[in-house]
């Protein structure tokens, strides 16, 4: 029987992973490309929350609203400068990736040169910090919890049905659903497509930031997090099909408890895995989703697996 | 003297390993359209198999044992290269066949990602290559019998049967001639009509399947060459640096090369040479210019990656054809080629 940490555990893992996912599809389906520059967001999330923290004394889980802002204009900024002129151009998926990788290593490169300076000024270390000790604890059921599992779980649900209210309840979500849908017939009915596209970038931004405060929470923090989240980012958003935003936050979630549950089981006895390959375990379902089912949960036809499965 | 001598040296050696990787990039992307955002795999092929056979497999000649190898290997390495340099003939033979090997073990794995690279649109290829490229690292740094995990392991030279400057001669010096091999080779490759075929299969995949030709198979073997070149550059690092550590193998090698490809220009070979040029000279001057820079409170290499990274966007944004454009094949008459 699996212990409740383990799942708690996974059940935290899994919220960044899918607030994470949510943003790379938001990008993906606006330019068809994969943002390779996603991941160090979360980054820059985690290094303003580290900063309002040292230099203010602000609380983490205050820096939210903050973080939304800075990585949603990171984000917005790098759509504006990058792939925007790039995409007006006709620059092709290859060139727009190629785009995205170097937009990736100003930024880290960037977020290391920030912590250097951060840290002669401070005196202290500025990588592989945690938040945990600043975290609250929160009884429940006779349990300790931590307050970073409820924090998370409450934001993804809020952001989810937020998005949900948004995309079908508003104007500007039809508008956006329909411009993400068509883009040239939803600007010939006066559509404005690039209000649309620039929202989406600075939504994925933004909640690429929120990942980024609870995320030291979980593990120990550097500029380098940013890269290791991207990887398991493409697994959940493949996993949830690429192109459908419910897909994405399903996508997450099963990522998240894949590797928690599944390291946990293979470094058991009967196999006895090093824990270190758990980044692995999200690469191999990568490869796994792409053999079997290469359009994603959202495409698998339901009623043919069950009865392939009574045959 | 000496000094800017081994400099001059050290900079051709390195820049031996880089034109062949922009090289083989150019093949795969240039001239066959394959966006490979994963080189550093099969780079990490050569140079793994490299670290993990050379010292094994000359131990037991060498009488050296090999008992408790994952700490001891770096013992176990200067052993056998004392005894490596008594024998000239044999370490030649160990270097040839290592490099053979380490080409070998590249294209293999070029063959393997083959499969994902003919049937995927480049958005789902460039995620798939970046992740097998991490899972290899992963492997790498978990998995001690392979290279001794995370401490890495020492290469043994088979260089040693020189003396002092003349080593650094004769290795940079036949690491410069390999790589003007591959040049040679891949040049040779792209005014051949195969060559032809790969700009045709790159630039419209339709027609070239519609006169008979067949694209999968086309695109397969240009992966494998590439990645067989790869996996060469990564045998020739090897016993380079004389040491192989997993995290050598990190994702932004291959976002080198692909910023010397585009520097000097998609689609040729000589684009790919300046490409690297540059792009190599830049980096030196900024690894020496940082003993000369003080009281900077961080790494200025993060700068020089800034530099690369707005360079390149630069350069896709207002020459996308790089300095040196593809030029369109030389056609001759047909009286003309009936002359000659």
């Amino acid at each position: 029987m699996l212990p409740v940490e383990v799942i708690i555990d996974a059940i935290t893992f899994s919220n960044l992973l899918a607030l994470l996912a949510l943003g790379l599809t938001l990008t993906y389906l606006t330019l068809k490309v994969p943002n390779f520059a996603h991941g160090d967001l979360v980054a820059a999330g985690v290094y303003v929350a580290f900063s309002l923290h040292k230099l203010c004394g602000i609380h983490p889980y205050l820096a939210i609203p903050v973080a939304f802002l800075v990585c949603g204009a990171i984000s917005l900024a790098s759509y504006l400068l990058v792939y925007r002129p790039l995409w007006r151009r006709g620059a092709g998926i290859v060139t727009l990736m190629i785009a995205s990788i170097a937009v990736e290593i100003v930024l880290r490169s960037g977020l290391h040169i920030y912590a250097d300076v951060l840290s002669s000024h401070l005196k202290t270390f500025t990588r592989g910090f945690s938040f945990a000790w600043l975290d609250w604890s929160v009884e429940m059921y006779g349990r300790t919890l931590t307050f970073v599992v409820i924090a998370s779980t409450c934001t993804l649900m809020a952001v989810t049905i937020s998005l949900y209210l948004f995309l079908s309840k508003t104007r500007f979500g039809t508008a956006m659903r329909a411009a993400i849908e068509n883009p040239s017939l939803a600007s010939s009915l006066g559509i404005n497509v690039d209000l649309v596209y620039a929202v989406s970038w600075f939504l994925a931004g933004a909640l690429a930031g929120v990942a980024g405060v609870f995320l030291p929470f979980r593990m120990p923090s550097d500029p380098e997090v940013g890269w290791e989240m991207l990887l398991r980012t493409f697994t959940a958003s493949i996993l949830g099909g690429l192109e459908s935003l419910m897909g994405a936050i399903l996508g997450g979630l099963l990522t998240g408890f894949a590797e928690v549950l599944g390291i946990y089981v293979l470094s058991k006895p009967p196999v006895s895995l090093s824990t270190a390959y758990r980044p692995a375990i999200s690469c191999a379902l990568f490869i796994m989703v792409l053999l079997v089912a290469p359009g994603g949960i959202t495409s698998l036809d339901w009623r043919r697996v069950l009865r392939w499965r009574r045959k | 003297m000496i000094d800017i001598l081994r400099l001059l040296l050290d900079f051709v050696a390195l820049y031996s390993i880089y034109l062949i990787l922009s090289v083989s990039l150019n093949l795969e992307y240039g001239y066959t359209g394959i966006p490979n955002f994963g080189k550093v795999l099969f780079f990490a092929g050569g140079a793994f198999v490299v670290g993990a056979v050379t010292a094994r497999m000359l131990a037991p000649l060498a009488g050296v044992s090999l008992a408790d190898y994952k700490l001891r290997n770096v013992v176990v390495s200067s052993q056998v290269t004392s005894f490596l340099s008594s024998n000239p003939l044999l370490s030649m033979g160990v270097l040839f066949s290592m490099l053979v090997l380490g080409a070998l073990v590249g294209a293999i794995l070029g063959w393997i990602a083959s499969y994902p690279a003919i049937r995927l649109r480049e958005d789902y290829l460039g995620m798939t290559l970046v992740v097998a490229g991490e899972i290899m690292r992963r492997i790498a740094l978990n998995y001690d019998p392979l290279i001794c995990g995370t401490l890495g392991v020492a290469v043994p030279s088979p260089y040693s049967f020189l003396r002092g400057i003349t080593l650094d001669v004769f290795r940079t010096g036949f690491m410069f001639g390999v790589a003007m091999l591959v040049w040679y080779l891949a040049e040779r490759l792209a005014h051949s009509p195969f060559g032809r075929l790969l700009r045709a299969v790159r630039d419209n995949e339709l027609a070239a399947e519609a006169l008979g030709k067949d694209v999968v198979k086309v695109r397969a073997i240009a992966l494998v060459v590439g990645s067989g070149m790869a996996g060469l550059a990564g045998a020739l690092y090897a016993f380079y640096t004389g040491v192989v550590h997993p995290n050598d193998c990190v994702p932004i090698r291959t976002f080198v090369v692909w910023v010397m490809v585009i520097i000097g220009g998609a689609g040729n070979n000589t684009g790919a040479a300046l490409g690297s040029l540059i792009y190599l000279g830049v980096e030196k001057i900024i690894a020496i210019a940082k003993y000369y820079v003080h009281g900077i409170p961080f790494e200025i290499n993060y700068v020089s990656y800034i530099a690369l990274g707005i360079a390149l966007i630069l350069l896709l944004m207002f020459k996308p054809e790089g300095l040196v454009p593809e030029r369109p094949p030389q056609i001759r008459s047909r009286s003309e080629a009936g002359e000659s």
